[in-house]
């Protein structure tokens, strides 16, 4: 069967990168830490689709997730939220997520491991979640993706700031929505 | 006692996925020491090389990128003359930066991350961010380098073509790491690097 044509569309991105992985695996195990991620890729990977995400790709403590409609994106990133607070398995094994949001043109295709999201704004938003903070814990978002959030959030984000991407040229103008609360 | 070099060489990895050890030692030193061989140690199935020199660590770089061609078509030729068993089937990775001087070794983090970029393989792609079709990652006989080295190869050498083969996150160090599969231009529109058959 012929794998379905690329589809080339703008679509918001999140990053999820958690932090305290390696003092995880250096506490409890590697044993232990692969046990605690299967759970991690399990519930996050049906709570992407619950909540109308197009993909979610694992890389080892992170993912990146896709959304046709914005608006999908912070009910997912809260129900993560409250995927660390009350999962067993999850509870007090981490010291918090990195989030990065943004907006941008990709391309979504099928591969030989399943569907693959390609294109600038992909290693956009992965590097500025370097920019983000677990203390307090926050979501960074771009301008691009700013724009198109619910007034309710756009509300909520603090003043500009960029930051600069040396492997593209360029700097991203971002915010920083705060999530606690 | 070790010590930092002053002038930055350079580490390399040469891997071989077969016992013809011997003989990849053989053709190492053909290829590398007119080229600044300072530092060559094996790590069981392969070399670590370090170069070094007397102009810069840029020129280091590239004579380096073109040591590990070399290697790759002397055991091409190597191969057309042996068993298949003997043949010598290698991934090569290039990476710059300063290291630690140890007697007949050399340590640091740039070791280090010169040992993850040959441990790369199309089963590293799903964990990539753009990464290329892992069909068109060769299996072997090809040379990939880190943002470092491909930075100066395309400022001071046109003979190669550089194809960032995704982002990826390496053990131990921090971000994203663009790592580039290297290739001789005229094979441009080659499907494959190098290919070895055996007669």
């Amino acid at each position: 069967m012929e794998a379905p044509a690329p589809l080339r569309k703008s679509l918001a991105l999140l990053f999820c990168d958690l932090a305290g992985t390696t003092r995880l695996t250096a506490k409890e195990g590697d044993l232990v830490a692969s046990a605690v991620f299967r759970e991690f890729y399990e519930h996050a990977g049906r709570l992407s689709g619950e909540h109308h995400s197009l993909t979610i790709k694992f890389i080892y403590d992170a993912f990146l997730s896709v959304f046709a409609n914005i608006d999908d994106v912070m009910p997912f990133v809260i129900s993560i939220e409250r995927l660390f607070a009350e999962n067993p398995m999850l509870v007090g094994r981490f010291a918090g997520f990195h989030f990065s949001l943004h907006y941008g043109e990709v391309v979504l295709i099928e591969t030989s491991y399943g569907r693959e999201v390609l294109g600038e704004a992909v290693a956009v938003v992965a590097e500025l979640n370097g920019a983000a903070r677990t203390l307090p814990q926050e979501i960074v978002v771009s301008q691009a993706a700013l724009e198109r959030m619910p007034s309710s959030y756009r509300q909520l984000a603090g003043p500009s700031e960029f930051y600069e991407f040396k492997r593209l040229g360029k700097s991203v103008e971002f915010h920083r929505i705060s999530l606690a609360g | 006692m070790s010590s930092i070099s002053s002038n930055p060489p350079l580490p390399v990895i040469y891997s071989a996925g077969t016992r013809s050890v011997r003989d990849l030692r053989t053709l190492v030193s053909e290829v590398a020491e007119g080229r600044g061989l300072r530092c060559l140690r094996s790590t069981g199935d392969g070399y670590l090389l370090t170069f070094y020199d007397p102009q810069s660590a840029e020129m280091a770089a590239i004579r380096t990128v073109e040591a590990a061609f070399e290697l790759l078509r002397r055991s091409v030729l190597r191969n057309r003359q042996v068993s298949e068993e003997r043949a010598l089937n290698l991934r090569c990775a290039v990476h710059l930066g300063e290291v630690d001087i140890v007697a007949n070794d050399r340590e640091g983090p740039h070791i280090s991350m010169a040992y993850l970029l040959e441990e790369i393989s199309r089963a590293s792609l799903p964990a990539a961010l753009n990464p290329i079709p892992p069909e068109q990652f060769p299996l072997q006989n090809y040379v990939l380098c880190s943002e470092e080295v491909a930075g100066i190869l395309s400022r001071r050498a046109q003979q190669w073509e550089l194809s960032s083969i995704g982002l990826l996150k390496l053990k131990g160090f921090p971000g994203w790491r663009e790592v580039f599969w290297c290739s001789p231009k005229q094979r441009k529109h080659s499907s494959a690097p190098v290919i070895v058959k055996n007669h």
